[in-house]
C-alpha cells in the first residue's frame, strides 16, 4: 500500500474510460465511411478492459493467501472489430462503391448503441474523476495530523 | 514516556486510519473496473477485525483492552466479494452508486479518525504544558 497508488488507479480509470470515447467517436465519424484502406466498408470497433495486475504470479497467490491488498486499477486488453453484427446493405446503383448488384455496404455502426455507449463511458469517466477528488482529499487530511 | 501507555488509543486510531486509506485504495479500484467483463469487487474488512480483537480479551476496562490489543490483531484483510448479485450480464456485480456511497462514507470515517488522533494529541500536549 502506497500513499499514492489510489491516484494511479484513478488515472487508470480515467485513461481507459477517455480510450473508449476516443473509440467510439471514431466509430460515430466512420458510420457512413463506405471505402477503408482495404477496399471494403469500415466495421464498428469495440474496446474490452480488463483488470491490471503487474504482479507475478508468486507474488499474486502469496497476496491471496495473505489477505494483501493488490489491486492495481484497469486496462484496455484489446480493441477489436465488430464480426458478429451484420453490416447494413443499401441499394443504389449509382453509387461509386456499389457492388456488381448495386448494392452498397454501409458499416453495421448503430448511432443509437454508440451513443448510449458513450454515455455510459462519459459517467464512468465521471465517477473515476469522483473518486480522484476523494483520494485527494483524504491524502490532504493526511498531512494536516498534529497541528 | 516511552514506556508509558499514553499512545495506546493514538496506536490502534492509527491501525484504523490505515485500514480506512487501504479501503480507500480498494473502492477506487472497484469504480476504475466499473466496466470491465468478469471482474468481482473487492473490499478490506477492519471493524470485525477491531471487534475481535476488542471482545476475544480477557481484559475488562477499555484502557487494558487498547493497550494489550496487539498490532498483529488489528491488521485489514482483503476479500474479494463473490456474494453480492451482479445486475449485469458481463458478470460484473460493481453498483457504482453504491461504491460512490461507500467512499463517501468511508472518507468521512478517515476524517473522524485524524481528528480523534489530532484531538490524542493536543490532550498529551496540554497535559505537557
Amino acid at each position: 500500500m502506497g500513499m499514492f497508488t489510489s491516484f494511479d488507479i484513478n488515472a487508470s480509470g480515467l485513461t481507459a474510460q477517455r480510450y473508449r470515447m476516443d473509440i467510439i467517436s471514431e466509430n460515430v465519424a466512420n458510420a457512413n465511411t463506405t471505402r477503408t484502406e482495404d477496399g471494403t466498408a469500415y466495421r464498428r470497433k469495440i474496446v474490452t478492459f480488463a483488470e491490471k495486475d503487474s504482479q507475478t504470479p508468486f507474488s499474486k497467490v502469496l497476496n491471496t493467501a495473505t489477505d494483501n491488498y493488490s489491486g492495481k486499477g484497469v486496462k484496455v486488453s484489446s480493441v477489436s472489430e465488430d464480426t458478429t453484427t451484420d453490416v447494413n446493405k443499401v441499394y443504389d446503383p449509382s453509387h461509386p462503391d456499389a457492388d456488381e448488384d448495386g448494392y452498397v455496404t454501409y458499416p453495421n455502426v448503430n448511432i443509437i448503441t454508440e451513443m448510449t455507449n458513450l454515455i455510459d463511458a462519459s459517467r464512468a469517466y465521471e465517477a473515476n474523476a469522483t473518486a480522484f477528488g476523494t483520494s485527494k482529499a483524504i491524502a490532504m487530511k493526511g498531512l494536516e495530523m498534529a497541528p | 514516556m516511552i514506556n508509558s501507555n499514553a499512545f495506546d488509543y493514538i496506536d490502534v486510531l492509527d491501525k484504523a486510519a490505515d485500514a480506512s486509506y487501504l479501503r480507500h485504495e480498494a473502492i477506487t479500484n472497484n469504480i476504475a473496473n466499473a466496466t470491465t467483463p468478469n471482474y468481482k469487487r473487492q473490499d478490506v474488512s477492519f471493524e470485525s477485525e477491531l471487534e475481535r480483537a476488542l471482545t476475544n480479551t480477557r481484559y475488562t476496562s477499555m484502557d487494558e483492552k487498547v493497550s494489550n490489543a496487539t498490532t498483529d490483531d488489528l491488521s485489514a484483510r482483503t476479500y474479494t466479494d463473490y456474494d453480492s448479485v451482479s445486475y449485469r450480464l458481463d458478470g460484473n456485480n460493481v453498483d457504482i452508486e453504491t461504491e460512490n456511497v461507500m467512499m463517501v462514507k468511508n472518507q468521512i470515517k478517515y476524517n473522524a479518525l485524524l481528528t480523534s488522533i489530532n484531538e490524542e494529541f493536543s490532550n498529551l500536549k496540554s497535559v505537557m504544558k
